[in-house]
């Protein structure tokens, strides 16, 4: 909210500096997040008085006018502007002063003729945006004078940043209160009265006394709605960043900004008899005050005539009962709505209003009153008229309750962490106009006023203690230290540790969003659940991600894109198969394509292949030494023939592999190879328990068996290990070979084999005879033929 | 005749350019066919008298010509080696082979450091789903529905009861749900609001902090986050101020603001002249909040705090915009 320091001057002024001021706001909890003046810094603009305005000679839409600015001889100026009109009031800036737009003026010659200044607009000289016309200045101002003194433009403009639990800030009222509770000053109570003319009586009705407690209507008779906004009016409106319109409408604002209580006229001749709050009926239509015509549901209290609708309540009138220029008599609204109805209705329908942001947030139920009376007062005051009796209807049982609430020091000092004076409390009490009372253990039973719905427990009166003592003057002290020893797994793999290992191996780790386009999760994982956002960003962000794949594959395109040419990419976070909290599991995943290193003196370039990422995996699994094998299988985003299931024991924990050629070639990315684990399956090590290892002699032996091209490694080495063969401590492959002396379809598979005994050396004869149940064995099982 | 030969034997030694060359020399003179093993096999031939002066004389240039053998090979083995050093120097400012080094994102640096300040007080590491229900991200937290926060909060819907987390919050609820105080943890993690342009990203990270105790207090709390975020800036001296806020899980509510790092409070650009950084939120539990998880207000109280790691990375790594941190370009990466 906009409110400028002099506004808030008349109802209290501290004897401090307006920069004083908005920092003791900030440090109560009124954020200032800005104060400056309503115009930028300029000097030599003058009031002038358009004394001739005829047609340039040269050019239709420029008007030269002939202005007096008290200097002695008139200016020549060429102006631009619609409005510029022979005897208008100006704001002339004079040759040699500079804008804030840094604009300096200039004696220029347009179309032939010279020109002498310039007459400005508002946005010209930084008050607002509007450039569609020049500055109208009252027609009473003074000929010379500064236009900064006239138009006020040194007023400081506070931009405050207003909490949701403090709608009674709302109004230079609500600040004007919380100014005087910082400087231990009083504000007199409100005390309008508006004269009783008019003996015009209206009925107004509520059938929904829960959501609308309280109802004022009030008929003026007579007024004259062509008259002009005041200039301190208008100017106050217009500081405050709101726009003017006619009168009637400009005070009802001008009551909404001062007093925080929104209020609505209608155009009395446009109601069909009496009004009656209620709820809107079955396909009821509502023509709004912004033009948009809506349908209403069931649900959404209107103001109602006796034929239709005629506004919604709380949040924004209808256009066929606004008020006009040529409107005479007028019925004045001011209501206490409930807070979350008007919440409901202005998200329903996405209209957020100056009216429905207050209701929302709580006005005062008890300033509807002094609200009408000053509404009345002004309209009098403005637009003339006979005011009748206010009609109230009014259901106090659904008014807000103030409930006593109890409160002691002790709780106080324990909450705060340090002990405050009960006389400085009590005193703070009654600037916060806190009804207040002492028991006799001296705790204190507390009623709030009205326009602090937001107390209502202790812990709100500790608060506004606190930022009354001032946050910054509360001691600091230390949390006890326990010396408490957590646990602490040495054999727990941390994030920490697979992310360093991949660091290390070349890994850079990126960090993409949580969702991805739906043609990417089509692609990458069109097996798993579509989890999909109701309210995406954009359809690139509207699918969560059941795999890290697509912002790795992203990643690389985009860098691919700016050049670089090797990827090695990592991520962690989480991936999606549901919305229950087991649906959403921590993986880690990588991408590398390219080269294996970036080029280098003495040594040609190598291109990553798939043992590359392999052996990444492996430097991941190895930290958790479990018993994890790698099985032939197909994945779509995978290449057939270059994807493995990576197992630990049945359960498959993640993917490696190439990224398939139709993937490759609808993402335009170069060979790539991809992995992916569940983290939670690779993170717990086990303790290492020492066995004694033999000091007798090991013996290798090695054989090559031909095979089906078919048979895996991890096949054949498992049903070696699966004999259990005693002594027989290690099997390692140490060459496949395929081609010449080998027969179509299959290989040839080296492997060494290590025996040792833990009580005596081994005879040759003894090792023979177990290679060779080894040989039988794989003969039987895969007709391996020995080489 | 030996003179001769060892005149000869000297000048071949001196003239042998390689250790093969003085190899042929040894050969030629000491070898089994050697000159002067042809005069020792030449001594039967001299007479009884003549033998053992001969014999003599012919042992001593046999040791005269090994000494000058050993010398020169000494001298030849030096000049070898340092034709090999010569050989094998290398230009030793090439870069070693395969010397790349990958690099950790710098979010995941700055949850490092705020972990490490944190578990070094004794802090324990709790993290929670990211989506969420209404309960934990909202009514727990003491959000019902028609609070004007939940309008503020631009959150991501799946269901009218289930969104993705717009704060690191609901893991209060879910810590204070399996564990009995006292607790003391701390939430890192990613969280999501409905909201993309230059200074929003719509996916960002959170430390969130949990104290429950019997006796946590506000001035503790600053104590604490006075004390973190001089150690995060690892700057002893450096200025916070803690201003009055709102935030419907904690009251009172506390905004913390540093001296901007930038200016050192002179006022800039960065901190919009005010020389202040807003950098957290924080404040005592609301007793809502414990009271949804079943713990009495009146025995205990709670303290939390809430900060925005690509704020506190931005500042410590003097990153000027946000996006960066989301583009993964390698140009970005490298440079942590």
């Amino acid at each position: 909210m906009n409110i400028s320091t002099s506004w808030l001057r008349e109802w209290i002024s501290p004897d401090v500096s307006d920069i004083e001021l908005s920092e003791k706001l900030t440090m109560a909890g009124l954020e200032v997040d800005r104060i400056a003046p309503v115009a930028p810094p300029f000097e030599g603009l003058v009031v002038g008085h358009v004394v001739n305005c005829g047609k340039h000679p040269n050019a239709d839409k420029l008007s030269l006018c002939e202005v007096d600015i008290g200097s002695g001889s008139n200016l020549e100026i060429i102006c631009g502007a619609p409005n510029v009109r022979k005897d208008l009031k100006v704001a002339v800036a004079t040759v040699g002063s500079v804008l804030p737009n840094k604009m300096k003026i200039k004696r220029t010659k347009l179309r032939g003729v010279e020109s002498n200044g310039m007459l400005c607009s508002e946005s010209e000289i930084g008050i607002s945006d509007s450039h569609e016309g020049i500055i109208e200045l009252d027609s009473k101002a003074k000929i010379g004078d500064n236009v900064r003194n006239v138009l006020n433009l040194d007023d400081q403009i506070i931009e405050l940043d207003i909490t949701p639990n403090r709608g009674d800030c709302f109004s230079v009222l609500g600040v004007a209160r919380e100014v005087c509770v910082n400087y231990d000053l009083t504000l007199p109570a409100l005390n309008y009265k508006a004269k009783q003319k008019g003996s015009k009586s209206f009925k107004s009705s509520v059938s929904n006394p829960n959501e609308c407690p309280r109802y004022l209507t009030r008929v003026i008779e007579g007024v004259d709605n062509r008259a002009s906004t005041p200039e301190w009016m208008a100017q106050k409106l217009l500081y405050a960043s709101q726009q003017l319109h006619s009168p009637i409408v400009d005070i009802t604002n001008y009551v909404l900004l001062e007093l925080g209580q929104p209020m609505h006229a209608f155009d009395l001749s446009k109601i069909n008899g009496s009004i009656n709050v209620r709820s809107a009926k079955k396909n009821e239509e509502l023509e709004l005050l912004n033009g948009q015509n809506v349908k209403l549901s069931e649900e959404t209290l209107v103001i109602a005539d006796e034929k239709s609708a005629i506004a919604m309540a709380g949040v924004i009138g209808g256009m066929g009962t606004s008020t006009l220029e040529n409107s005479t008599d007028i019925l004045l609204e001011s209501a206490f709505f409930e807070p979350v109805e008007i919440s409901g209705i202005a998200r329903s329908y996405g209209l957020h209003t100056e009216s429905s942001l207050r209701f929302e947030r709580g006005v005062d139920f008890n300033v509807t009153h002094q609200a009408m009376e000053r509404a009345t007062e002004l309209v009098l005051e403005i637009c003339g008229g006979r005011a009748s009796k206010i009609n109230e209807t009014l259901d106090s049982k659904s008014l807000p309750k103030l409930e006593p609430i109890d409160i002691s020091i002790e709780k106080i000092s324990k909450i705060l962490g340090f002990n405050l004076d009960p006389a400085w409390v009590e005193s703070k009490f009654k600037f916060l106009e806190f009804d207040f009372k002492v028991n006799k253990d001296n705790s204190w039973t507390i009623t709030p006023p009205s326009f602090r719905f937001d107390i209502r427990i202790p812990a709100d009166i500790i608060e506004e203690l606190a930022r009354l003592y001032g946050y910054d003057k509360i001691p600091v002290t230390r949390l006890s230290n326990d010396a408490n020893i957590s646990n602490v797994s040495q054999t727990k793999i941390s994030s920490n540790d697979l992310s360093s290992a991949l660091v290390n191996r070349g890994y850079q780790e990126v960090i993409t969003y949580s969702f991805i386009s739906n043609e990417m999760h089509d692609l990458v994982d069109p097996k798993a659940k579509k989890i999909l956002l109701q309210n995406p960003i954009s359809d690139d962000m509207s699918v969560m991600r059941s795999s890290l794949w697509p912002g790795l594959i992203q990643s690389a395109q985009s860098n691919i894109r700016r050049g670089h040419q090797n990827s090695r990419f990592f991520e962690e976070g989480l991936c999606f198969s549901g919305t229950e909290v087991e649906d959403q599991v921590q993986k880690i995943g990588g991408l590398i394509s390219g080269n294996r290193y970036d080029s280098q003196w003495g040594g040609s370039d190598q291109e990553v292949d798939f043992f590359d990422v392999k052996s990444d995996v492996e430097a991941l699994l190895s930290q958790s030494n479990k018993d994890y094998s790698f099985e032939v299988a197909e994945h779509p985003a995978l290449q057939m023939g270059q994807t493995a299931k990576i197992m630990k024991g049945e359960k498959k924990i993640g993917w490696v592999g190439a990224l398939s050629p139709k993937l490759q070639k609808n993402l335009s990315m170069p060979n790539s190879f991809l992995f992916e684990l569940t983290q939670s399956e690779i993170e717990q090590g086990e303790t290492p328990s020492y066995e004694s290892f033999s000091s007798f002699q090991a013996s290798q032996r090695d054989i090559a068996v031909v095979v089906s091209k078919e048979l895996s490694s991890d096949e054949l080495i498992h049903s070696i290990k699966s004999l259990k063969q005693n002594d027989l401590i290690d099997v390692n492959l140490f060459d496949v070979y395929e081609g010449e002396h080998i027969e179509e379809g299959k290989k040839s598979m080296a492997l060494n084999l290590t025996y040792q005994s833990i009580e005596s050396t081994l005879t040759d004869e003894r090792i023979a005879e177990k290679v060779s149940k080894i040989v039988g064995h794989l003969k039987t099982k895969f007709s391996a033929k020995l080489r | 005749m030996i003179n001769k030969i060892i005149t000869d034997a000297t000048k071949a030694i001196a003239s042998a350019m390689d250790l093969k060359a003085l190899d042929d020399s040894r050969v030629q003179y000491l070898g089994k066919k050697g000159e002067l093993t042809d005069l020792l096999k030449g001594l039967g031939k001299l007479s009884k008298e003549e033998r053992p002066a001969m014999g003599e004389a012919i042992n001593e240039a046999k040791v005269q010509i090994q000494k000058l053998i050993e010398a020169r090979k000494e001298e030849l083995e030096d000049i070898e080696l340092n034709q090999r050093l010569l050989d094998e120097k290398v230009d030793v400012t090439l870069p070693g082979r395969n010397s790349e080094r990958g690099t950790l994102h710098p979010i995941t640096q700055t949850l490092r450091h705020i972990e490490d300040i944190f578990t070094k007080a004794g802090f324990e590491i709790e993290i929670g789903p990211e989506i969420e229900d209404d309960f934990h991200n909202f009514s727990a937290l003491n959000i019902p529905e028609h609070h004007p926060a939940r309008a503020m909060h631009d959150t991501f819907y799946f269901d009218s009861n289930t969104v993705l987390r717009t704060h690191t919050s609901p893991v209060q609820i879910r810590t204070l749900e399996m564990q009995k105080p006292p607790v003391r943890v701390i939430v890192p993690g990613k969280v999501y609001r409905c909201d993309s342009d230059v200074t929003h990203t719509p996916m960002f990270h959170q430390v969130e902090g949990l104290i429950v105790d019997k006796e946590a207090s506000f001035s503790q709390l600053k104590g604490l986050l006075i004390d973190f975020l001089r150690s995060y800036f690892e700057k002893d001296d450096l200025k916070v101020r803690f201003r009055p806020s709102y935030f419907p899980f904690t009251e009172p509510s506390a905004e913390a603001d540093i001296e901007c790092v930038i200016c050192s409070g002179d006022g800039c650009r960065v901190c919009k002249k005010s020389g202040w950084l807003e950098v957290l939120g924080c404040g005592v539990v609301h007793p809502n909040v414990l009271n949804a998880v079943n713990i009495d207000s009146d025995d205990y109280s709670g303290l939390a705090f809430g900060m925005g790691v690509e704020r506190l990375a931005m500042l410590r790594y003097s990153v000027n915009d946000l996006r960066l941190f989301f583009e993964n370009d390698v140009r970005f990466l490298n440079q942590f």
